[in-house]
C-alpha cells in the first residue's frame, strides 16, 4: 500500500534545499498552465521523469499517475461528450438528450481533452516531489524563511499530520457503530444521513479533544511563551544558491517563451498544424537543458 | 521540592470541585506514586505543577503551590517548564514535529535556546533515555513505548527537576508499560530526577516508589509509604497487588509479617517462612486438582472457526490456521502481545472482517453470508476506546440508538434501557452528555449500550485499560453472571491477574496462531511472560509441595 508519507531516501534530490524544489515545481508547473501546446507540455512532463527517477521515488510516482490517469480519463470523456465545436465528426448519437443535445465525438474534441489530460500529468509529476521529497518540517522552516508567519505553518503542518490519523478514525468509528447494528447502506436519505451523523459526531469530537490533548502538551512545553529560536535552519550553501537559480531558470525562460507568442495551440474549430521554425526548435531545447540544469547541479554534490 | 498548602480547585462550568484542600510537600528526588479511583483529581493535580492548571484550563483557585520557590499561579509557564516537565497518556497526541530529534527540540526552540546548546541537551536527552538510535526516525512509525520515551525525553531536555507522568503507561501493551517505568526508576537513582507518577496498576510499581499517594473525591485518602498506606488501605479503595492480598488474608488467619510483602521475592520468602515454620501446612493432596471455579456446564457451541487464513489486501497474513470452539457459558480470555492478531480475530466474529480463507460459524450463521447488522444481533462487541463510541446527547439515548438499530421497539425497548441503565449505576446519568463523564463512567455506558440488546456472545477489547479497581472488579462480576444463561464471554487482555482471576479458558495467539490453548491453569501455569504474581510464588515454593497451576490469591488461602 502507498503512504503518502514522506521517506527520506538520501538521494541527492532529498539532499536538496526545500526551496530548490520549491522554485523547481514552480517552474514546471507555471509555464504548464499558461502553454496550450501539446509538443510544450510533453517536454515538460518528460523533463519531470529523470528527476523523479533520480530521487528514487518511481513507485510513489507511478501511483500517482495510476491514479491521474483515472482523472484524465474523465476529462477527456466528458470533454469529448460536451464539446460540440470540432468539425472532424467521429461518432454521432442516432438520438438526442436534454443539456448536451444531440451529442457527437469530434477528433478536436479528443485533442482538447488529451492536451489537458497532457498538463494535469505535469502538475501531478511535479508535485511527486513535494509529496515525497520534502520533509514536512523542512518544508516549514522554508516557508517560514519567506516571512510567512510561523505559527499558522504549524498549524497547517499539525493538521496535515492528522489527516492519516483521521483515516484511521472513520474506519474504526465505522466498524464500531456496524457493530451496533447501524447500517450505512440503507434505507431512504434521512436515514442515511442519520448514519453518517453516527460516524460524524464522534469523528469531530475525538478530533477536538485530541487537538486540546496536543495544544495542553505544546503549553506545557513552553509554546507560545515568548521569543523563540530553531534547532535547525536551512542554510544556503553556494551548491544550493546554485541550484535555486537553475531551478527557477526554466520557470523564467518558459514564461518568456509564452509572453513572445510561443506555445499557443488552437484545437478548434480544427486542430492547428504542428510545425516548428528552425528558431523556435533551438529555444526548445535550450529550454529542454534549463529544465534539467537543477538535476546537473545536484548531482554534482559530492557522496557523503 | 513541591509545597502545597491548602489547594482548593474547581473547573469552570463544573459544580463539584476537583481538588478540595490539598495539602501536600513532596522532598527532591522522592519517587512518588498517585493513585486513587478514575475522577478523583490525579490529573489535575498534576496539571496544578507546571501551571496548566489554572492558566491553560480556567476555574475557580484558592491556596498555594510552589514548585522549587515558585509560586505557580503567578509564575509564567515559560519559567515553569525548564522545572517542572510533563508527560501524558496518550503518545499520539503529544508529538508536534515529525522526527525524534525535532521533537526533543520544540521544548528547547519555544524557550530560545542557542543551537549548540540544544544539540548538546538533545544529545544527553536521547542517551539518558537510551533512544540514541531513533534519533532520525519518524516519530509517527514509532511503537507506542518508543513514543512515550520520546516524549520523555522531550521533557528532560529542559532540565526539569521534577518529573509528572499522567498515566504514561495506560496505552501501552505490557513490555511497553515495563520498560518505561524502568526507565523512570532509572531517572529517578541515576539523576535524582523528583518522581509524580500515576498510575492504577500498583502491582508494577509499588516495589519502586517511596511513596504513595491516594487521591479520591479531590482528597488525599492516604499519603504514606508503600507498605503502610497497602496495608491500612481497605481492597476496592485501590486495586491490590495479588501478593499484598495474599499477606492480607494470612493477617486476617494470625499469621502477620514484620513487614508487608510487595514483591513476588518478598512474598517467598514469607511464604516459605510460614511453610517451614509449620503455621500452615501445605495442601494435601499437593497437586491443585481444580476445575475452574463453579464452571457453568457448557452447552453448544456459540462460534466455530475452521481453518481461518486472513490476510489484509495484498498484504501479509495475519492470522493463520485458526481452529477454535466457543461454547454457550464459557468465559473465555483472548491474550497475546500486541500485533499478535487478538482484535483482527474477533472481527471475524461479528463479520467486520470475512475469512480470506476457511470459515467462521456464528450460532449456526456463516460469517460469510450474512451481514454485520445481522450478526450484531447475536454478537455484542465494544471496542477498546469509548471516544469512538459515543455519539448521542444523552446516556440514555446512547443506549436507545443500539436498540433502536436492532429493531427493539415500544416498551420492550424501555424496559431494556432501564434495566441497563440500573445494571450499571448509570440512572443518575442518564440524561448527561456521555463524553462529560469520566473515562471509567465513558466505558460502562459504552458496555451498556451494547449489553442492553443482551447479545449471545459479547466480546470486549481491553474493557479494562486504565479503569481503576472497583470499577474493573464490578464489570467482571456482571460479566461473569452474564455468560451463565447460555451466553459467552469473550474477553480480549493483556492483563494476567484479570485473565487468571476470571476466565475459564485461555487462548494466547502469537504472529496470527494460536500457540497455547485450554483451562487457564493449564496455560497460564508455568509461563514465563503470562503467569500471574501468585504462580511464581508457588513455582518457587515446588519443593515444599506447593501445587504448580494456583493463579490467584484466594485460592492459597483457600488450601492453606
Amino acid at each position: 500500500m502507498l503512504t503518502y508519507k514522506y521517506k527520506d531516501k538520501g538521494t541527492v534530490i532529498h539532499r536538496l534545499s526545500p526551496w530548490s524544489k520549491l522554485g523547481w515545481m514552480a517552474s514546471l508547473v507555471l509555464p504548464a498552465l499558461f502553454c496550450n501546446h501539446p509538443v510544450y507540455l510533453l517536454l515538460l512532463f518528460l523533463s519531470t521523469i529523470p528527476v523523479v527517477l533520480v530521487a528514487k521515488l518511481s513507485k510513489e510516482w507511478a501511483a500517482l499517475m495510476k491514479f491521474s490517469l483515472f482523472l484524465c480519463m474523465l476529462i477527456i470523456v466528458v470533454n469529448a461528450l460536451v464539446s460540440q465545436q470540432g468539425s472532424h465528426v467521429l461518432l454521432q448519437a442516432p438520438f438526442s438528450a436534454p443539456v448536451i443535445g444531440n451529442p457527437r465525438i469530434t477528433l478536436e474534441g479528443l485533442g482538447w481533452g488529451l492536451g489537458n489530460s497532457l498538463r494535469l500529468l505535469v502538475i501531478i509529476s511535479a508535485f511527486t516531489l513535494l509529496i515525497f521529497a520534502i520533509h514536512p518540517d523542512d518544508l516549514m522552516l522554508a516557508l517560514a524563511k519567506l516571512k510567512l508567519p510561523y505559527k499558522s505553518l504549524l498549524v497547517s503542518s499539525l493538521s496535515a499530520k492528522f489527516v492519516p490519523i483521521l483515516v484511521e478514525d472513520v474506519k474504526l468509528i465505522a466498524d464500531v457503530q456496524r457493530s451496533r447494528g447501524l447500517e450505512l447502506d440503507k434505507g431512504g436519505r434521512l436515514r442515511k444521513a442519520r448514519g453518517y451523523m453516527a460516524i460524524g459526531i464522534p469523528l469531530l469530537s475525538n478530533s477536538l479533544e485530541r487537538a486540546a490533548g496536543l495544544a495542553e502538551a505544546m503549553e506545557s512545553r513552553g509554546f507560545g511563551s515568548g521569543k523563540r529560536t530553531l534547532y535547525k535552519e536551512l542554510k544556503l550553501t553556494q551548491l544550493e544558491v546554485l541550484a535555486l537559480i537553475a531551478s527557477l531558470l526554466p520557470g523564467g525562460f518558459g514564461l518568456t517563451l509564452h509572453f513572445l507568442g510561443f506555445g499557443g495551440y488552437q484545437y478548434y474549430p480544427v486542430l492547428q498544424q504542428v510545425g516548428f521554425t528552425g528558431k523556435e526548435v533551438i529555444l526548445l531545447l535550450l529550454w529542454l537543458l534549463l529544465l534539467n540544469s537543477m538535476l546537473l547541479v545536484a548531482l554534482r554534490r559530492a557522496r557523503p | 521540592m513541591i509545597k502545597i498548602q491548602n489547594l482548593s480547585f474547581r473547573y469552570s462550568g463544573t459544580q463539584k470541585p476537583a481538588l478540595r484542600g490539598i495539602n501536600l510537600e513532596v522532598g527532591d528526588g522522592e519517587f512518588v506514586l498517585l493513585t486513587g479511583p478514575s475522577g478523583g483529581g490525579k490529573s489535575t493535580l498534576c496539571r496544578c505543577l507546571n501551571g496548566l492548571v489554572p492558566h491553560f484550563y480556567g476555574g475557580e483557585i484558592s491556596g498555594k503551590v510552589e514548585v522549587e520557590g515558585l509560586d505557580v499561579l503567578t509564575s509564567s509557564t515559560r519559567q515553569l517548564a525548564t522545572r517542572v516537565g510533563m508527560v501524558f497518556q496518550d503518545p499520539e497526541n503529544q508529538t508536534v514535529a515529525t522526527d525524534v530529534e525535532r521533537e526533543i527540540a520544540f521544548g528547547l526552540e519555544n524557550l530560545a535556546f542557542p543551537q549548540e546548546l540544544m544539540a548538546r541537551r538533545i544529545e544527553e536527552a536521547l542517551d539518558s533515555v537510551g533512544i540514541a538510535h531513533l534519533r532520525c526516525q519518524p516519530v509517527n512509525e514509532l511503537s507506542g513505548g518508543e513514543r512515550q520515551k520520546v516524549a520523555i525525553a522531550a521533557v528532560l531536555a529542559l532540565h526539569p527537576s521534577i518529573l509528572v507522568l499522567d498515566e504514561p503507561t495506560s496505552e501501552l501493551d505490557p513490555r511497553g508499560a515495563e520498560e518505561i517505568l524502568n526507565l523512570v526508576k532509572r531517572l529517578n537513582d541515576e539523576l535524582g530526577l523528583t518522581i509524580l507518577l500515576v498510575e492504577h496498576r500498583l502491582d508494577r510499581v509499588v516495589q519502586h516508589v517511596d511513596r504513595v499517594i491516594v487521591l479520591k473525591d479531590g482528597e488525599i485518602l492516604s499519603d504514606g509509604s508503600p507498605r503502610e498506606v497497602l496495608s491500612e488501605l481497605a481492597q476496592g479503595e485501590i486495586g491490590l497487588p495479588p501478593i499484598v492480598r495474599l499477606a492480607r488474608g494470612l493477617k486476617a488467619r494470625g499469621i502477620t509479617f514484620a513487614d508487608t510483602p510487595l514483591t513476588v521475592r518478598e512474598g517467598r520468602a514469607c511464604l516459605s517462612e510460614v511453610l517451614q515454620e509449620r503455621k500452615l501446612s501445605p495442601p494435601r493432596p499437593p497437586r491443585y486438582n481444580l476445575e475452574p471455579r463453579s464452571s457453568p456446564k457448557l452447552g453448544a457451541p456459540l462460534i466455530e472457526v475452521k481453518k481461518l487464513h486472513f490476510a489484509y489486501e495484498g498484504e501479509v497474513t495475519v492470522l493463520e490456521d485458526i481452529n477454535l470452539q466457543i461454547f454457550e457459558g464459557e468465559f473465555v480470555a483472548l491474550m497475546g502481545r500486541n500485533g499478535s492478531g487478538k482484535t483482527t480475530l474477533v472481527k471475524h466474529f461479528n463479520g467486520l472482517l470475512k475469512p480470506t480463507r476457511g470459515e467462521v460459524i456464528v450460532d449456526g450463521l456463516n460469517t460469510r453470508e450474512t451481514s454485520v447488522a445481522t450478526l450484531a444481533r447475536k454478537v455484542g462487541y465494544v471496542f477498546q476506546d469509548p471516544n469512538v463510541h459515543l455519539l448521542a446527547e444523552s446516556v440514555e439515548e446512547e443506549i436507545a440508538f443500539t436498540l433502536k438499530n436492532l429493531g427493539f421497539k415500544g416498551e420492550e425497548r424501555q424496559r431494556q434501557i432501564e434495566e441497563v441503565l440500573e445494571r450499571f449505576d448509570l440512572t443518575r446519568y442518564r440524561s448527561q452528555y456521555p463524553r462529560s463523564l469520566s473515562g471509567g463512567e465513558k466505558q460502562r455506558v459504552a458496555i451498556a449500550s451494547i449489553l442492553a440488546a443482551r447479545p449471545k456472545i459479547v466480546i470486549l477489547d481491553e474493557p479494562t485499560r486504565g479503569m481503576d479497581y472497583k470499577i474493573k472488579s464490578e464489570l467482571m462480576e456482571f460479566l461473569d453472571e452474564y455468560r451463565r444463561d447460555g451466553r459467552a464471554v469473550i474477553l480480549v487482555t493483556q492483563d494476567v491477574e484479570l485473565a487468571a482471576e476470571h476466565a475459564d479458558r485461555v487462548i494466547l495467539l502469537n504472529e496470527g496462531r494460536i500457540v497455547a490453548e485450554g483451562n487457564k491453569r493449564e496455560v497460564l501455569s508455568g509461563a514465563l511472560l503470562f503467569s500471574p504474581q501468585i504462580n511464581r510464588l508457588a513455582q518457587s515454593l515446588r519443593n515444599q509441595g506447593f501445587p504448580q497451576d494456583i493463579l490467584t490469591a484466594d485460592e492459597v488461602l483457600g488450601l492453606l
